[in-house]
């Protein structure tokens, strides 16, 4: 309940800063679907939700690939690139996740 | 002066063999065991489960076929999801020092534990006929896994008949801290509830279907292989954590005049906690 509280408080300010800074650390994990397609979540380890933080994904070069928000469950799906790619979980300055894709596991 | 030192050692012999049978008698701790309760990153997780005496090592119980064996795996406020395990036990014979008893094993796929959050594993094993008390006894026991570092409901009961809840995350604990707890028997706390503590003294060796052999400490006298507590008058719980690894807290006879095939049956909650070392 106080978790689910202090969600409550803590998503409307996540939507209108900008540069949100979270109190908590920034966690967020992929795996493979095994259907060519990849599953990221996301959260906080105060137990806060990650819905709405961006997730993009990025080729070797650097260049957006993917860009989405985590959903009401804190996940985002997407399409597995054909080329090598790493996950950005962007929760803001100091709370940015990054994955090598190389390291996706079914 | 010889019979005197005669009488001595009858005297010594008998307090020994009091006190080897009421370890056999008290402290029966059901093992739900991984290696590791804190992971960084998701991956398949093995699980023993085992009746046994785990600080020394001591006799090893049949285990029969588990009533239910499943795991809730939850995180920040998603709805919690319940996986089935009972397809992957698989039966086995697993030794103590002098005994060998049925045991189970399971190996759950890399895909039930990929999710970053809480997993609580919870047995319901089949209960155990106590010949030397004449009643049977089951152990409902939990252990809370977390994968990722991103917590879910560890603090909520799971509605079992009988069970120990945290307060504190029991997968992030320091050596040297204390842990809390509360008993809770039909979903309310159970006043002053009778409950033993034990330390996981000879590490499980999954493969080897075995305990190691080497304990990790020695008690200096047979009252500090199982520590016996009471819960205080909220029926909260609180112990200390002075050595690495998993600490058994079992609250007993929980139930309210339960029978079980003509005998009585002794209901009791068992939840497991590790402690991690600071200098790792």
């Amino acid at each position: 309940m106080n978790r689910r509280t202090l969600g409550w408080v803590l998503l409307p300010l996540a939507l209108t800063a900008a540069a949100t800074v979270y109190a908590h650390n920034a966690i967020c994990d992929c795996f493979d679907n095994g259907d060519e397609t990849i599953t990221c979540e996301g959260g906080f380890s105060d137990g806060g939700a990650a819905v709405g933080v961006a997730l993009r994904v990025f080729d070797q070069a650097g260049k957006v690939l993917i860009e989405g928000v985590m959903g009401e469950h804190s996940d985002f799906t997407f399409a597995k690139p054909k080329v090598d790619f790493r996950v950005e979980f962007d929760a803001g300055q100091g709370h940015v996740v990054t994955i090598d894709g190389r390291d996706i596991e079914e | 002066m010889a019979a005197t030192l005669r009488n001595r050692s009858r005297a010594s012999l008998a307090i020994a063999l009091i006190g080897l049978a009421s370890t056999a008698a008290d402290a029966h701790f059901q093992l739900l065991y991984t290696p590791e309760a804190a992971l960084n990153e998701a991956a398949a997780i093995p699980l023993a489960l085992v009746f046994s005496h785990p600080f020394d090592n001591g006799f090893t119980m049949n285990m029969g076929t588990p009533e239910a064996f499943y795991v809730v795996s939850q995180s920040g406020d998603t709805e919690p999801k319940t996986t089935d395990l009972m397809p992957y036990l698989e039966p086995i014979e697993w030794s103590g020092v002098d005994s060998q008893a049925a045991a189970f094993l399971a190996h759950p796929p890399r895909s039930v534990t990929r999710s970053l959050g809480d997993y609580t594993f919870v047995l319901r094993p089949a209960p155990y006929y106590e010949s030397q008390e004449d009643k049977y006894i089951q152990q409902i026991t939990k252990t809370v896994v977390n994968i990722g570092g991103l917590p879910g409901a560890w603090d909520e009961p799971l509605g079992l008949p009988v069970e120990i809840v945290p307060l504190d995350k029991p997968y992030t604990n320091w050596v040297g801290g204390v842990f809390r707890a509360v008993v809770l028997a039909n979903g309310k706390p159970v006043p002053h509830a009778e409950i033993e503590v034990e330390y996981l003294n000879h590490e499980p060796q999954i493969d080897a279907h075995r305990f190691d052999p080497e304990g990790k400490v020695t008690a200096p006298q047979d009252s500090f292989t199982t520590l016996s507590i009471r819960a205080d008058a909220q029926g909260q719980v609180m112990i200390g954590l002075p050595k690495a690894g998993w600490w058994g807290i079992c609250a007993l006879n929980l139930d309210d005049g339960l029978q079980h095939e003509g005998k009585e049956l002794s209901v009791d909650a068992v939840l497991w906690v590790k402690a991690a070392d600071m200098t790792q």
